[in-house]
């Protein structure tokens, strides 16, 4: 258990980092919760848990699928950057469309007075009553960083968890066509789940459930959520490590 | 905007401390039970993951009556994320003690990251530490219990080959998520009663031991799968009658809308 340790404080250090990419990047997502649903707040209508992990849970597929292909860690998490990124645009260009053409309302934010890349005037489209609504485009460009952000952070948990599992003699990738089978594949999709799930929560709870992107002042309490994730992101991957280690005694 | 909650401490009913002996006692008694007794009684498992849900919602409904400032679920989610991680560690090093350790381990994991919610980000909720501990011990219960439902053992190589690699533990994770997140997020309001929510936690811990039962025809056979599936609808129907029984007591009126009217009718 010892050795299982100090034998991969690299792989430990590199969930950690990823743990902490994620808390970062959800803060760059525009999350708007139930009141977006109804059009009162700017960003995507549902809670920050499901938009992260939507996109993050993409990226891990897409990570995964690379994996199959090649062993080159930046290969790989540009693919899992690429899938989560690809996921959330797909997001959020949806829900403009129903925001626009459905609602009825113009992608407006009400944090700041000019759209920081557009230039465009946003406090006069802002309806009364509201807190902005739809998604303008520096959310929207936002929200694409933040999920590369998340999408890199899970393969690399996803990718160290493997590389932990093989150390100790556990086949990485799918050698057969099999969809079950493989032990860990199987563990280390859910321990990075468990891992993504844990830091997609935490950044929620610092931007109180909703955020508009990197131009909301909430913003600014980054550091705060990163710091918790990277205590917490610790705590898990030693556990995580252990029990990945373990596995090849039986 | 703040979601899910008045911002008050929640009140009445059943003291914490029942509640979690409950879970506790029940979720390991029923875990214990479903890996010493043959394979046909694996739905002592099952029985041992209500147990464990119950006391999670019950957690869920304390710490969520604070107002979370984001919607309920995320709890929910974490509960499993963090129960997942603490729940394989146990089985792994612990051998027979495994369900205990990763208990023991859930709530320090669950207990260091209420501390960093609290005095990190600034939180202020006064019970967030131990409420997220016992979230944390809920949802690795909830997980092992439903394991052992699946694989008739909490032994580690079982767990791993009939759990995890065949990709159950995804199904797991949300409906055991779902138990402990549903019950307050659908119950939440000034007319929330405490048994009126954790009867609904029990009646979607009977889901998931109908749907785990399901499961458990792979690897137990179709005879285990069926009294698993048995004794998860028998749970469900008594808890869902009572459930409908609080909600005619807690509502106003109860009234039927009767069929959609005609086309001559709205005329």
């Amino acid at each position: 258990m010892i050795d299982a340790i100090f034998g991969n404080i690299i792989w430990m250090l590199l969930i950690t980092i990823g743990g902490a990419l994620i808390s970062l990047g959800v803060h760059f997502v525009p999350v708007g919760g139930a009141p977006a649903a109804m059009a009162q707040a700017t960003g995507v209508g549902t809670g920050t848990v499901q938009l992260a992990a939507g996109a993050g849970l993409t990226g891990l597929v897409s990570a995964g699928a690379m994996m199959n292909l090649t062993d080159n860690l930046l290969l790989i998490l540009a693919s899992g950057a690429v899938g989560a990124m690809i996921m959330i645009s797909v997001t959020m260009i949806v829900g403009t469309w129903t925001y626009v053409y459905a609602v009825g309302c113009v992608p407006a934010s009400a944090k700041v007075k000019v759209d920081p890349i557009t230039k465009y005037r946003q406090d006069l489209y802002v309806s009364q009553g509201t807190e902005g609504h739809g998604i303008p485009t520096v959310s929207f460009v936002s929200g694409v960083i933040g999920a590369a952000l998340g999408g890199i952070g899970g393969s690399l948990v996803y990718y160290s968890l493997i590389e932990v599992g093989m150390s100790v003699g556990l086949q990485g990738s799918g050698v057969t066509n099999a969809v079950t089978g493989n032990t860990l594949v199987g563990v280390a999709a859910i321990f990075a789940i468990g891992i993504f799930l844990v830091n997609a929560v935490i950044p929620s709870y610092n931007i109180g459930g909703t955020i508009e992107g990197f131009h909301d002042p909430k913003f600014k309490k980054w550091p705060k959520a990163v710091i918790s994730s990277l205590v917490a992101t610790l705590l898990c991957a030693v556990v995580a490590v252990i029990a990945i280690a373990q596995l090849g005694g039986i | 905007m703040s979601a899910g909650g008045s911002g008050g401490e929640a009140k009445g009913g059943y003291p914490p401390q029942t509640i979690m002996g409950l879970g506790i006692v029940g979720g390991l008694v029923g875990i214990y039970l479903g890996h010493f007794m043959p394979p046909a009684y694996s739905f002592f498992g099952g029985i041992g993951a209500i147990c464990a849900t119950v006391w999670g919602a019950d957690a869920v409904r304390r710490v969520a009556s604070y107002g979370l400032g984001t919607g309920v679920p995320s709890i929910g989610m974490l509960a499993l994320g963090m129960g997942i991680i603490a729940s394989l560690f146990g089985l792994s090093i612990g051998g027979l003690g495994g369900p205990v350790v990763a208990v023991i381990v859930a709530a320090i994991i669950g207990g260091v990251i209420g501390a960093l919610a609290n005095k990190v980000i600034g939180m202020g909720i006064p019970i967030m530490e131990q409420a997220m501990a016992e979230i944390s011990c809920a949802g690795t219960l909830v997980i092992l219990g439903l394991s052992v439902v699946i694989a008739g053992s909490f032994d580690y190589a079982a767990v791993i080959e009939y759990v995890i690699a065949s990709g159950y533990i995804a199904l797991i994770f949300i409906i055991g998520g779902m138990g402990i997140l549903h019950p307050f997020n659908a119950c939440l309001g000034p007319d929330e009663k405490q048994d009126r929510t954790l009867v609904l936690a029990v009646e979607k811990g009977a889901i998931a031991l109908i749907i785990t039962g399901f499961a458990s025809s792979l690897h137990e056979g179709l005879m285990t799968a069926g009294i698993n599936m048995i004794i998860g609808i028998a749970i469900w129907l008594v808890a869902f009658n009572r459930y409908y029984t609080y909600i005619k007591r807690d509502a106003y009126k109860v009234v039927g809308t009767g069929l959609l009217p005609s086309a001559e009718e709205l005329q």
